[in-house]
């Protein structure tokens, strides 16, 4: 994906729809998801969790990456 | 340097041994909207998984097939089906987890999952419907999932029902 530059954020324009079932777009989620973690690394504890609800883990989720910029 | 996370091979081969083993699942949450073309960063591979105890045993398998864990035989049937309907795996290296689900409170429950099959890098993967996707994410209540609600509906020009 090149390099798009604006002079303000109001001048961005959003990126175009991708494809569905492109194997790139997969591709390009890990790359954003790689850079979101360079800027607020999480660590997640190693190991099986069990909750009692999907809402429940990810508050967990949550805590564990407002908390923390590390490692739990 | 950059902190490794869930790197394409690694959720590569998760999905390839899903295909594998004939674990029964469906991919939702962040990564099947990737799938379907709507991306943001993610740090879990969220999993709709069929409970039942032959399942889980293949869903076992195939985690052990890529991580060298123990652990992974804490994953049961039984807490799936029963008390812990939401079970979160993160592999020893930290980086990611994978986060299995039995049921969506009270909605959504594996056999209720539309899903369609896609060939991704030779991998059959079995992703949730953008209908689907929509309705489970608009039914929960994190902000993120409100937003990406949106994102699906505008993109596939979904109507609420």
């Amino acid at each position: 994906m090149p390099i798009r530059k604006f002079r303000s954020v109001e001048e961005m324009t959003p990126l175009p729809d991708r494809r569905p079932f492109d194997p790139e777009n997969l591709r390009l989620a890990i790359a954003w998801s790689h850079a979101a973690m360079a800027l607020h690394p999480v660590k997640r504890t190693p190991g099986v969790h069990k909750y009692r609800s999907y809402e429940d883990m990810k508050a967990r989720d949550q805590r564990r990456s407002s908390g923390s910029s590390v490692s739990e | 340097m950059l902190p490794r996370i869930m790197e394409l091979e690694a959720a590569l081969k998760i999905l390839a041994a899903f295909d594998r083993e004939r674990v029964e699942y469906v991919l939702v949450g962040s990564m099947g909207m990737a799938v379907l073309g709507v991306i943001r960063a993610t740090r879990d591979i969220d999993v709709f998984i069929a409970p039942d105890e032959a399942n889980v045993a293949r869903l076992r398998r195939a985690l052990t097939s890529v991580f060298d864990d123990p652990s992974i035989d804490e994953i049961t049937s039984a807490d799936l089906s029963g008390d812990y309907p939401a079970i979160q795996y993160a592999p020893p290296s930290g980086d990611f987890s994978i986060d299995l689900l039995a049921r969506l409170g009270e909605r959504f429950r594996f056999d209720e999952i539309e899903w369609q099959e896609v060939t991704i890098d030779g991998i059959r993967v079995r992703v949730a419907t953008p209908r689907m996707l929509y309705r489970m994410k608009r039914d929960t209540v994190r902000p993120q999932d409100k937003l990406d609600a949106s994102a699906l509906r505008d993109r596939f020009e979904l109507e609420d029902e």
